[in-house]
Protein backbone atom coordinates (compact mmCIF):
# COMPACT_ATOMS: atom_id res chain seq x y z
CA UNK A 1 0.00 0.00 0.00
CA UNK A 2 2.81 2.41 0.48
CA UNK A 3 3.39 2.15 -2.68
CA UNK A 4 -0.58 3.70 -3.56
CA UNK A 5 -0.04 6.39 -0.55
CA UNK A 6 3.43 7.57 -2.12
CA UNK A 7 1.42 7.97 -5.59
CA UNK A 8 -0.80 9.93 -4.10
CA UNK A 9 1.46 12.38 -2.95
CA UNK A 10 2.82 12.37 -6.48
CA UNK A 11 -0.60 12.93 -7.50
CA UNK A 12 -1.24 15.86 -4.89
CA UNK A 13 1.93 17.54 -5.17
CA UNK A 14 2.68 17.11 -8.64
CA UNK A 15 1.77 20.98 -9.22
CA UNK A 16 4.84 21.98 -7.25
CA UNK A 17 6.97 19.27 -8.10
CA UNK A 18 9.77 19.98 -9.90
CA UNK A 19 13.66 18.81 -10.59
CA UNK A 20 14.71 16.04 -8.07
CA UNK A 21 17.95 15.24 -9.51
CA UNK A 22 18.41 11.85 -7.03
CA UNK A 23 21.01 9.54 -8.59
CA UNK A 24 20.45 6.04 -6.67
CA UNK A 25 22.23 2.83 -7.67
CA UNK A 26 20.75 0.14 -7.11
CA UNK A 27 21.85 -3.78 -7.89
CA UNK A 28 20.38 -5.47 -10.45
CA UNK A 29 17.01 -4.56 -9.84
CA UNK A 30 14.52 -5.41 -12.85
CA UNK A 31 12.12 -3.40 -13.48
CA UNK A 32 9.28 -4.06 -15.26
CA UNK A 33 6.31 -1.60 -16.78
CA UNK A 34 2.82 -2.57 -17.13
CA UNK A 35 1.49 -1.87 -20.53
CA UNK A 36 -2.37 -2.00 -21.28
CA UNK A 37 -5.35 -0.20 -22.11
CA UNK A 38 -6.44 2.30 -20.17
CA UNK A 39 -10.02 3.40 -20.07
CA UNK A 40 -11.90 6.36 -17.81
CA UNK A 41 -14.17 9.06 -17.33
CA UNK A 42 -13.94 12.63 -17.34
CA UNK A 43 -15.32 13.60 -14.06
CA UNK A 44 -14.92 17.70 -14.84
CA UNK A 45 -18.54 17.90 -16.50
CA UNK A 46 -20.59 15.67 -14.28
CA UNK A 47 -19.63 17.32 -11.01
CA UNK A 48 -19.71 20.92 -12.73
CA UNK A 49 -23.04 20.17 -13.70
CA UNK A 50 -23.69 20.90 -9.86
CA UNK A 51 -22.72 24.29 -9.69
CA UNK A 52 -23.72 25.42 -13.43
CA UNK A 53 -26.70 22.92 -14.77
CA UNK A 54 -26.01 25.34 -18.22
CA UNK A 55 -23.78 22.70 -18.94
CA UNK A 56 -23.68 19.04 -19.55
CA UNK A 57 -21.56 16.08 -20.58
CA UNK A 58 -20.07 13.05 -20.85
CA UNK A 59 -16.40 12.22 -21.99
CA UNK A 60 -14.70 8.55 -22.04
CA UNK A 61 -11.16 8.69 -22.07
CA UNK A 62 -8.78 6.09 -23.20
CA UNK A 63 -4.90 5.39 -24.15
CA UNK A 64 -3.27 2.36 -25.10
CA UNK A 65 0.87 2.51 -24.31
CA UNK A 66 3.41 1.79 -27.03
CA UNK A 67 6.43 2.27 -25.86
CA UNK A 68 7.29 3.32 -22.50
CA UNK A 69 6.65 6.65 -23.14
CA UNK A 70 4.24 6.88 -25.34
CA UNK A 71 0.75 6.47 -25.50
CA UNK A 72 -2.13 6.77 -28.45
CA UNK A 73 -5.17 8.65 -26.66
CA UNK A 74 -8.20 9.29 -28.01
CA UNK A 75 -11.61 10.92 -26.02
CA UNK A 76 -14.95 10.40 -26.99
CA UNK A 77 -17.09 13.42 -25.60
CA UNK A 78 -21.10 14.58 -25.70
CA UNK A 79 -22.19 17.75 -24.56
CA UNK A 80 -24.71 19.78 -24.02
CA UNK A 81 -24.12 23.64 -23.55
CA UNK A 82 -26.22 26.97 -22.62
CA UNK A 83 -23.95 30.25 -23.39
CA UNK A 84 -26.13 33.42 -21.68
CA UNK A 85 -24.56 36.22 -23.48
CA UNK A 86 -25.36 40.24 -22.90
CA UNK A 87 -27.62 40.40 -25.66
CA UNK A 88 -28.46 36.70 -26.88
CA UNK A 89 -28.92 33.12 -25.38
CA UNK A 90 -27.62 29.82 -26.89
CA UNK A 91 -27.62 26.19 -26.38
CA UNK A 92 -24.82 24.23 -28.47
CA UNK A 93 -25.60 20.43 -28.59
CA UNK A 94 -23.37 17.73 -30.01
CA UNK A 95 -20.40 15.38 -29.46
CA UNK A 96 -16.88 15.19 -30.25
CA UNK A 97 -14.07 12.95 -30.47
CA UNK A 98 -10.09 13.69 -30.25
CA UNK A 99 -6.94 11.60 -31.16
CA UNK A 100 -3.49 12.04 -30.47
CA UNK A 101 -0.74 10.80 -28.50
CA UNK A 102 0.99 11.53 -25.18
CA UNK A 103 4.20 11.62 -24.25
CA UNK A 104 5.49 10.68 -20.36
CA UNK A 105 8.52 13.36 -19.72
CA UNK A 106 8.74 12.08 -15.91
CA UNK A 107 11.01 9.32 -14.82
CA UNK A 108 9.18 6.56 -12.90
CA UNK A 109 11.38 6.05 -9.89
CA UNK A 110 11.56 1.54 -9.74
CA UNK A 111 7.58 0.03 -10.54
CA UNK A 112 5.96 3.43 -10.56
CA UNK A 113 3.49 4.22 -13.31
CA UNK A 114 2.81 8.08 -12.55
CA UNK A 115 2.98 10.13 -15.67
CA UNK A 116 3.75 14.20 -16.40
CA UNK A 117 2.61 13.98 -19.65
CA UNK A 118 2.12 16.43 -22.73
CA UNK A 119 0.21 15.49 -25.86
CA UNK A 120 -0.80 16.56 -28.57
CA UNK A 121 -4.93 16.21 -30.03
CA UNK A 122 -6.91 16.54 -32.89
CA UNK A 123 -10.70 17.45 -32.71
CA UNK A 124 -13.58 17.05 -34.06
CA UNK A 125 -17.03 17.79 -33.44
CA UNK A 126 -20.73 17.90 -34.78
CA UNK A 127 -23.37 19.76 -33.30
CA UNK A 128 -26.31 21.98 -33.90
CA UNK A 129 -26.91 25.41 -32.26
CA UNK A 130 -29.94 26.55 -31.40
CA UNK A 131 -30.43 30.61 -31.11
CA UNK A 132 -33.05 30.45 -27.66
CA UNK A 133 -33.31 34.41 -27.73
CA UNK A 134 -32.11 37.70 -28.16
CA UNK A 135 -32.37 41.41 -27.83
CA UNK A 136 -31.75 43.76 -30.63
CA UNK A 137 -28.49 46.04 -30.05
CA UNK A 138 -29.76 49.77 -30.48
CA UNK A 139 -29.48 52.88 -29.43
CA UNK A 140 -29.89 52.76 -25.68
CA UNK A 141 -31.99 55.94 -25.61
CA UNK A 142 -34.84 54.03 -26.96
CA UNK A 143 -34.64 51.32 -24.65
CA UNK A 144 -36.51 48.67 -26.49
CA UNK A 145 -34.94 46.04 -25.11
CA UNK A 146 -38.19 43.62 -25.90
CA UNK A 147 -36.35 39.91 -25.55
CA UNK A 148 -37.05 37.96 -29.13
CA UNK A 149 -37.83 34.79 -28.51
CA UNK A 150 -36.39 32.88 -31.49
CA UNK A 151 -35.74 29.29 -31.21
CA UNK A 152 -33.95 29.15 -34.91
CA UNK A 153 -31.76 25.99 -34.92
CA UNK A 154 -28.61 25.86 -36.79
CA UNK A 155 -27.85 22.23 -37.65
CA UNK A 156 -25.04 20.43 -39.42
CA UNK A 157 -22.36 22.38 -37.86
CA UNK A 158 -18.97 21.08 -37.90
CA UNK A 159 -15.25 21.94 -36.41
CA UNK A 160 -11.81 20.79 -36.60
CA UNK A 161 -8.96 21.86 -34.14
CA UNK A 162 -5.78 20.92 -32.74
CA UNK A 163 -5.00 20.73 -29.15
CA UNK A 164 -2.02 21.08 -26.82
CA UNK A 165 -2.49 18.92 -23.57
CA UNK A 166 -0.51 19.25 -20.40
CA UNK A 167 -1.23 16.95 -17.66
CA UNK A 168 -0.39 14.41 -14.85
CA UNK A 169 -1.64 10.50 -14.13
CA UNK A 170 -0.79 8.90 -10.95
CA UNK A 171 -2.08 5.15 -10.10
CA UNK A 172 -3.67 5.57 -6.44
CA UNK A 173 -4.72 1.83 -6.16
CA UNK A 174 -3.76 -0.86 -8.19
CA UNK A 175 -4.14 -0.27 -11.43
CA UNK A 176 -6.22 3.04 -10.88
CA UNK A 177 -5.50 6.06 -12.08
CA UNK A 178 -6.60 9.84 -11.03
CA UNK A 179 -5.17 12.55 -13.39
CA UNK A 180 -5.99 15.95 -14.53
CA UNK A 181 -4.61 17.85 -17.38
CA UNK A 182 -5.24 21.06 -19.22
CA UNK A 183 -5.02 21.84 -22.86
CA UNK A 184 -4.87 24.79 -24.99
CA UNK A 185 -6.82 24.31 -28.31
CA UNK A 186 -6.78 26.27 -31.96
CA UNK A 187 -9.46 26.30 -34.33
CA UNK A 188 -8.32 24.99 -37.53
CA UNK A 189 -11.41 25.28 -38.93
CA UNK A 190 -15.28 25.21 -38.44
CA UNK A 191 -18.84 24.84 -40.65
CA UNK A 192 -20.53 28.54 -39.53
CA UNK A 193 -23.97 28.74 -39.74
CA UNK A 194 -25.43 31.51 -41.90
CA UNK A 195 -26.59 34.20 -39.19
CA UNK A 196 -25.07 33.22 -36.49
CA UNK A 197 -21.44 31.96 -35.28
CA UNK A 198 -19.93 28.78 -33.34
CA UNK A 199 -19.36 30.79 -30.36
CA UNK A 200 -19.40 27.36 -28.25
CA UNK A 201 -18.12 23.81 -29.76
CA UNK A 202 -18.43 21.01 -28.12
CA UNK A 203 -15.11 19.67 -26.98
CA UNK A 204 -13.14 22.58 -27.84
CA UNK A 205 -15.37 24.88 -25.27
CA UNK A 206 -15.43 28.64 -26.06
CA UNK A 207 -14.12 29.85 -29.22
CA UNK A 208 -12.45 32.58 -28.42
CA UNK A 209 -12.20 35.67 -30.87
CA UNK A 210 -8.70 34.63 -32.02
CA UNK A 211 -10.37 30.56 -32.17
CA UNK A 212 -8.40 29.61 -29.13
CA UNK A 213 -9.64 27.96 -26.62
CA UNK A 214 -9.29 26.32 -23.35
CA UNK A 215 -10.22 22.88 -21.38
CA UNK A 216 -9.94 21.31 -18.50
CA UNK A 217 -10.05 17.70 -17.46
CA UNK A 218 -10.61 15.58 -14.18
CA UNK A 219 -9.97 11.60 -14.88
CA UNK A 220 -10.71 8.76 -13.43
CA UNK A 221 -9.66 5.55 -15.48
CA UNK A 222 -8.47 1.90 -14.76
CA UNK A 223 -5.87 0.07 -16.76
CA UNK A 224 -6.55 -3.16 -18.23
CA UNK A 225 -2.98 -4.63 -18.30
CA UNK A 226 -2.20 -7.03 -20.79
CA UNK A 227 1.41 -7.66 -20.67
CA UNK A 228 4.39 -6.20 -19.18
CA UNK A 229 7.68 -5.46 -20.42
CA UNK A 230 11.01 -4.48 -19.05
CA UNK A 231 12.17 -0.42 -19.12
CA UNK B 1 21.51 0.10 -12.84
CA UNK B 2 20.97 3.16 -12.66
CA UNK B 3 17.46 5.01 -12.29
CA UNK B 4 17.42 8.77 -13.15
CA UNK B 5 14.35 10.84 -11.03
CA UNK B 6 13.73 13.84 -13.26
CA UNK B 7 11.17 15.20 -15.72
CA UNK B 8 12.25 15.95 -18.61
CA UNK B 9 12.30 19.51 -18.66
CA UNK B 10 12.81 20.56 -21.80
CA UNK B 11 10.53 19.24 -23.09
CA UNK B 12 7.41 20.30 -20.50
CA UNK B 13 9.15 24.31 -20.90
CA UNK B 14 8.65 24.20 -24.94
CA UNK B 15 5.06 22.88 -24.37
CA UNK B 16 3.98 25.72 -21.02
CA UNK B 17 5.67 28.41 -23.48
CA UNK B 18 3.38 26.96 -26.94
CA UNK B 19 0.40 26.96 -24.62
CA UNK B 20 1.11 30.84 -23.20
CA UNK B 21 1.26 31.80 -26.78
CA UNK B 22 -1.80 30.38 -27.90
CA UNK B 23 -3.41 31.75 -24.61
CA UNK B 24 -2.79 35.34 -25.92
CA UNK B 25 -6.35 35.41 -26.21
CA UNK B 26 -8.22 38.65 -27.00
CA UNK B 27 -10.88 40.03 -24.56
CA UNK B 28 -14.23 39.79 -27.03
CA UNK B 29 -16.60 41.11 -24.20
CA UNK B 30 -16.54 44.62 -25.03
CA UNK B 31 -18.84 45.61 -28.12
CA UNK B 32 -16.47 48.17 -30.47
CA UNK B 33 -18.30 46.66 -33.63
CA UNK B 34 -21.17 49.00 -35.68
CA UNK B 35 -24.29 47.76 -34.08
CA UNK B 36 -27.88 49.33 -35.06
CA UNK B 37 -27.24 52.48 -36.93
CA UNK B 38 -29.20 55.57 -36.51
CA UNK B 39 -31.23 57.50 -39.31
CA UNK B 40 -28.70 60.45 -40.23
CA UNK B 41 -30.33 63.51 -41.56
CA UNK B 42 -28.84 66.42 -43.36
CA UNK B 43 -30.21 69.95 -43.18
CA UNK B 44 -30.04 72.15 -46.16
CA UNK B 45 -30.89 75.43 -47.20
CA UNK B 46 -34.03 75.39 -49.45
CA UNK B 47 -33.49 78.21 -51.85
CA UNK B 48 -30.02 76.85 -52.33
CA UNK B 49 -30.32 73.06 -52.36
CA UNK B 50 -26.55 72.23 -52.09
CA UNK B 51 -25.81 74.23 -49.44
CA UNK B 52 -25.55 73.18 -45.58
CA UNK B 53 -28.04 75.01 -43.46
CA UNK B 54 -27.55 74.80 -39.91
CA UNK B 55 -30.59 75.27 -37.76
CA UNK B 56 -30.05 77.08 -33.77
CA UNK B 57 -32.09 74.68 -32.06
CA UNK B 58 -33.92 71.39 -32.62
CA UNK B 59 -35.94 69.06 -30.67
CA UNK B 60 -36.71 65.13 -31.48
CA UNK B 61 -39.03 63.74 -30.07
CA UNK B 62 -39.86 60.16 -31.07
CA UNK B 63 -43.72 59.23 -31.10
CA UNK B 64 -44.15 56.32 -28.34
CA UNK B 65 -41.26 57.93 -26.00
CA UNK B 66 -43.09 60.57 -24.63
CA UNK B 67 -40.96 61.13 -21.77
CA UNK B 68 -37.65 62.69 -23.36
CA UNK B 69 -36.57 64.51 -26.42
CA UNK B 70 -33.50 64.45 -27.88
CA UNK B 71 -31.90 68.03 -28.22
CA UNK B 72 -29.53 69.21 -31.21
CA UNK B 73 -28.37 72.82 -31.37
CA UNK B 74 -26.41 74.37 -34.31
CA UNK B 75 -25.96 72.03 -36.38
CA UNK B 76 -26.69 70.58 -39.91
CA UNK B 77 -26.57 66.83 -39.55
CA UNK B 78 -28.26 64.42 -36.88
CA UNK B 79 -28.22 60.90 -35.93
CA UNK B 80 -31.52 59.77 -34.52
CA UNK B 81 -32.40 56.22 -33.48
CA UNK B 82 -34.90 53.96 -34.96
CA UNK B 83 -37.57 51.67 -33.42
CA UNK B 84 -36.32 48.18 -33.79
CA UNK B 85 -39.61 46.96 -32.37
CA UNK B 86 -42.00 48.74 -35.15
CA UNK B 87 -41.43 48.92 -38.73
CA UNK B 88 -42.59 52.71 -38.33
CA UNK B 89 -41.08 55.35 -36.12
CA UNK B 90 -42.41 59.14 -36.49
CA UNK B 91 -40.39 61.63 -35.15
CA UNK B 92 -41.71 65.09 -34.11
CA UNK B 93 -39.22 67.61 -34.96
CA UNK B 94 -39.56 70.81 -33.13
CA UNK B 95 -37.38 74.22 -34.25
CA UNK B 96 -36.96 76.59 -32.34
CA UNK B 97 -38.53 74.63 -28.95
CA UNK B 98 -37.39 76.76 -25.90
CA UNK B 99 -38.64 79.75 -27.77
CA UNK B 100 -42.50 80.89 -27.80
CA UNK B 101 -42.26 81.00 -32.00
CA UNK B 102 -41.33 77.08 -31.89
CA UNK B 103 -42.73 75.48 -34.89
CA UNK B 104 -43.36 71.51 -35.02
CA UNK B 105 -43.21 68.64 -37.81
CA UNK B 106 -43.36 65.42 -37.96
CA UNK B 107 -41.52 63.07 -40.24
CA UNK B 108 -42.55 59.81 -40.76
CA UNK B 109 -40.01 56.89 -41.72
CA UNK B 110 -41.40 53.43 -42.24
CA UNK B 111 -39.11 50.57 -43.60
CA UNK B 112 -38.76 46.53 -43.52
CA UNK B 113 -36.12 45.49 -40.88
CA UNK B 114 -33.59 42.61 -41.21
CA UNK B 115 -31.78 41.60 -37.70
CA UNK B 116 -28.04 40.58 -38.84
CA UNK B 117 -25.45 39.09 -36.33
CA UNK B 118 -22.26 41.17 -35.03
CA UNK B 119 -20.68 38.99 -32.66
CA UNK B 120 -20.30 37.90 -29.07
CA UNK B 121 -20.53 41.31 -27.65
CA UNK B 122 -22.68 43.60 -29.90
CA UNK B 123 -25.37 40.45 -30.41
CA UNK B 124 -27.47 41.67 -33.00
CA UNK B 125 -28.19 44.89 -34.76
CA UNK B 126 -30.75 45.89 -37.01
CA UNK B 127 -30.47 47.54 -40.86
CA UNK B 128 -33.29 48.68 -42.43
CA UNK B 129 -34.17 48.43 -45.70
CA UNK B 130 -36.95 50.00 -48.22
CA UNK B 131 -37.03 52.91 -46.08
CA UNK B 132 -39.87 55.59 -46.95
CA UNK B 133 -39.66 59.00 -45.42
CA UNK B 134 -42.84 61.16 -45.79
CA UNK B 135 -43.62 64.41 -43.99
CA UNK B 136 -46.87 65.22 -42.60
CA UNK B 137 -47.65 68.46 -43.93
CA UNK B 138 -49.96 71.36 -42.19
CA UNK B 139 -49.92 75.08 -42.35
CA UNK B 140 -46.63 76.90 -41.20
CA UNK B 141 -44.45 73.90 -42.03
CA UNK B 142 -40.64 75.07 -41.20
CA UNK B 143 -39.42 71.91 -43.71
CA UNK B 144 -40.55 72.54 -46.80
CA UNK B 145 -39.31 69.61 -48.51
CA UNK B 146 -37.74 66.25 -47.85
CA UNK B 147 -35.54 64.10 -50.37
CA UNK B 148 -34.45 60.54 -50.35
CA UNK B 149 -30.50 60.00 -50.22
CA UNK B 150 -30.34 55.86 -49.25
CA UNK B 151 -33.66 53.87 -48.86
CA UNK B 152 -31.19 51.11 -47.77
CA UNK B 153 -29.82 52.14 -43.94
CA UNK B 154 -26.91 50.08 -42.74
CA UNK B 155 -24.30 52.22 -41.61
CA UNK B 156 -24.09 55.87 -40.37
CA UNK B 157 -21.31 57.35 -42.42
CA UNK B 158 -23.53 58.85 -45.08
CA UNK B 159 -27.06 61.34 -44.60
CA UNK B 160 -30.01 58.82 -45.54
CA UNK B 161 -32.20 61.68 -45.85
CA UNK B 162 -32.12 65.54 -46.90
CA UNK B 163 -34.23 68.31 -45.43
CA UNK B 164 -34.45 71.71 -46.47
CA UNK B 165 -35.86 74.38 -44.49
Amino acid sequence: MLKYFINILFFLSSLVLFSQQNKTQLNDTIIKNKYGLRVGIDVFNPISTFFDTKRKGLELVGDYRVTRKHYIAVELGYMENTTDEDFFNFTTNGSYIKAGFDYNAYENWLNMENAIYVGFRYGFSTFSQTLNSFTVNNDPFLDDLAIVENGQKFDNLSAQWGEIVLGIKAEVFNNLYLGFSFSGKKMISTKEPIGFKNLFVPGFNRVFLNDSGFGFNYTVSYLIPLYKKDK
Amino acid sequence: MTIKMKINFNYIILIAAALIIISGCERDDICIDEITPHLTIRFYDNDDQITFKKFEQLSVKILGFENDSINFSLTDSIAIPLKTTDDVTQFILTLDSNESTFNRDTLTVSYDREDIFVGRSCGFKTIFNNADYTLSTGSENWILDTESVTRIIDNETNAHVKIFH
